[in-house]
């Protein structure tokens, strides 16, 4: 299968010290791939260099055929690679229902000039209305709309910011750590919807997660870091039994424990 | 207590609260919904009037043509003075803005050969006056032939209501909801693909716009653009008018502006044992006090939304 996501000895450091030193891997389309790791390995520097929220200090990161190295996050975001956050960051004044609107992509009516043509403005905006409903019954928030985002628990706001994001018909996303701090029976629910999202759009996911549990049944290929590097890619087989793979996780263990 | 009851006063009190009222709309679209510090707007006020003044006293422009090219003049300033600052984090554009703001202050008294120095600029409002005359005849009926300050109040006000009203149609818009999401959260509104300084950018341009329509009402009102008339004072008023009307809401910057400018105003009035410079003085100290009973006991303003400020914690 094509690659559609290639980051090339990647690097960025703070203050002298190297969060991510030298990551190099590749995502394919339409794969479901997770981002394993220790704490402090670089996984969400990592998916902040590659989102544009923060620039890479050398590396080379390819999307979709596009050298999207110096792009701006919103720009990035338009070529339709999307992310979440660790912490859900959804819009706490807002109504879940203008949370979702918020995502539509090229809406006349979000620029000065395109106001000049209501109607146009007037019809994307009941298109998105519909899609925002039928993404919130997905999502199972339906009951929602009408809520502040404030009003919303953690883990349904990890539902809300999701659903948000495919408003935009994203090509690919990032999730970063999307079962942390939700009930498991949320956390099942949210894996299955990814997996219809994959189905249906072809969209595809790279995801951080800590919880091996899941990755090892819902991801295609894993990537594993430790301390600022790729150390191991492959399926959740192959890594699951790599010697560096055990040596990160475990590697801490040994020193305890001579 | 007898100035109360002159018209003067009223009228008086009625373009100063009008003008202050067009000021503000553009600190409630930076400030209440877009959620950027701007402290420079009496700067953008200023560019606004002198641009105006000088297009008609050297460049003999029609007054109301100067007034449409020293908006687009203020805007440009604008935006020449976010494409640096609107990358900094907020509080640092708070006093980029706030130095900006006094710095076109001390060039207009300081550029004595343009600006006419602390004289200030005269005779650019001719066209204003023939105006003027002629509202004045049509509320000869009405028996308000004779009260010249009139005109203005109903000019300001009109100006006001239709700014309002624009501002809260935009508001209301696609446009405006990329506005809130900035406000709530920018870094999330950027990872949804909004170009998020392109907004403050123009957010910042039309208020600055507002505060070039209030500087041409301050000049005709006082019929002299005088750099003393654009200092800092005025941005710290405003802000406490924004505060007492609440973020999030334009029409309601009406009744902070006029409750705010009944007490200053009235204060002069009040025979007070002091000397007049002290009076002045005690008008600095009603705000204070206004903003910390407002902060105390109504936070959210007269308007604003409770509900919002809570979530937003």
């Amino acid at each position: 299968m094509a690659e559609i996501l290639r980051v090339d000895s990647l690097g960025k450091s703070f203050a002298g010290v190297a969060a991510v030193a030298d990551a190099t891997f590749e995502v394919e389309e339409r794969s479901i791939t997770a981002l394993i790791g220790p704490n402090g390995a670089g996984k969400t520097t990592t998916f902040n260099v590659i989102s544009g929220s923060m620039p890479g200090d050398h590396g080379s990161i390819w999307y979709g055929g596009h050298d999207i190295g110096g792009l701006r996050g919103y720009q990035i975001a338009r070529l339709g690679l999307m992310r979440t956050f660790q912490m859900p960051r959804v819009m706490v004044a807002m109504t879940v229902m203008d949370n979702l609107l918020l995502a539509g992509r090229e809406h006349p009516g979000e620029r000065l000039i395109g106001l000049l043509r209501p109607h146009a403005s007037r019809q994307t905006e009941s298109e998105l209305r519909s899609r925002a409903r039928e993404l919130l019954e997905r999502v199972g928030l339906a009951d929602k709309v009408n809520e502040y985002g404030g009003a919303l628990s953690g883990g349904q706001r990890k539902l809300l910011e999701l659903a948000r994001l495919l408003m935009a018909r994203p090509r690919m996303v990032l999730l970063d750590e999307p079962l942390a701090g939700i009930n498991p029976a949320l956390g099942l629910k949210l894996m299955k919807f990814i997996h219809q999202v994959r189905a249906e759009d072809a969209t595809t996911f790279l995801f951080i997660e800590h919880d091996i549990g899941a990755v090892m049944r819902n991801a295609d290929h894993v990537v594993v870091m430790a301390q600022g590097a790729v150390i191991a890619r492959g399926t959740p087989d192959e890594v699951r039994h790599d010697p560096a793979v055990v040596d990160a996780y475990l590697g801490t263990k040994r020193m305890v424990i001579p | 207590m007898s100035g109360f009851t002159s018209p003067d006063f009223w009228f008086g009190m009625l373009t100063i609260a009008a003008i202050y009222a067009i000021f503000t709309l553009g600190v409630q679209l930076n400030i209440g919904f877009t959620g950027i510090t701007n402290l420079g707007q009496s700067g953008f006020m200023a560019v606004g009037a002198y641009t105006m003044a000088l297009l008609v006293l050297c460049a003999e422009w029609p007054f109301l043509l100067a007034c449409v090219v020293a908006l687009g003049v203020t805007a440009l300033f604008a935006v020449l003075l976010g494409l640096p600052s609107l990358r900094l984090p907020d509080d640092y554009f708070a006093i980029v803005t706030l130095a900006a703001a006094s710095i076109v202050v001390i060039v207009g008294q300081n550029l004595v050969s343009i600006t006419g120095g602390n004289n200030g600029l005269f005779g650019f409002d001719a066209s204003w006056v023939e105006l003027q005359t002629r509202i004045l005849t049509w509320l000869e009926p009405l028996g308000l032939g004779d009260q010249f300050a009139l005109p203005l109040v109903l000019v300001a006000w009109a100006i006001f209501i239709v700014l309002a009203l624009s501002l809260r149609g935009l508001q209301r818009t696609p446009w405006g909801r990329v506005l809130r999401g900035i406000r709530e959260d920018e870094v999330a509104t950027e990872a949804l693909g909004k170009n998020v300084l392109l907004y403050k950018l123009q957010s910042l341009a039309i208020a600055g716009m507002c505060a070039a329509v209030a500087g041409f009402l301050m000049a005709l009102n006082l019929s002299v653009v005088y750099p003393n008339s654009f200092n800092v004072d005025v941005m710290f008023t405003a802000t406490a008018v924004l505060l007492l009307c609440g973020l999030g809401n334009y029409l309601g910057i009406a009744y902070g502006a006029l409750l705010m400018w009944v007490v200053l105003e009235g204060a002069r009035f009040a025979d007070l044992p002091m000397t007049s410079d002290r009076v002045a003085a005690l008008r600095m100290l009603i705000i204070g006090i206004v903003l910390i009973v407002t902060a105390m006991y109504r936070p959210q303003g007269l308007f604003g939304n409770k509900q919002e400020m809570v979530l937003r914690g």
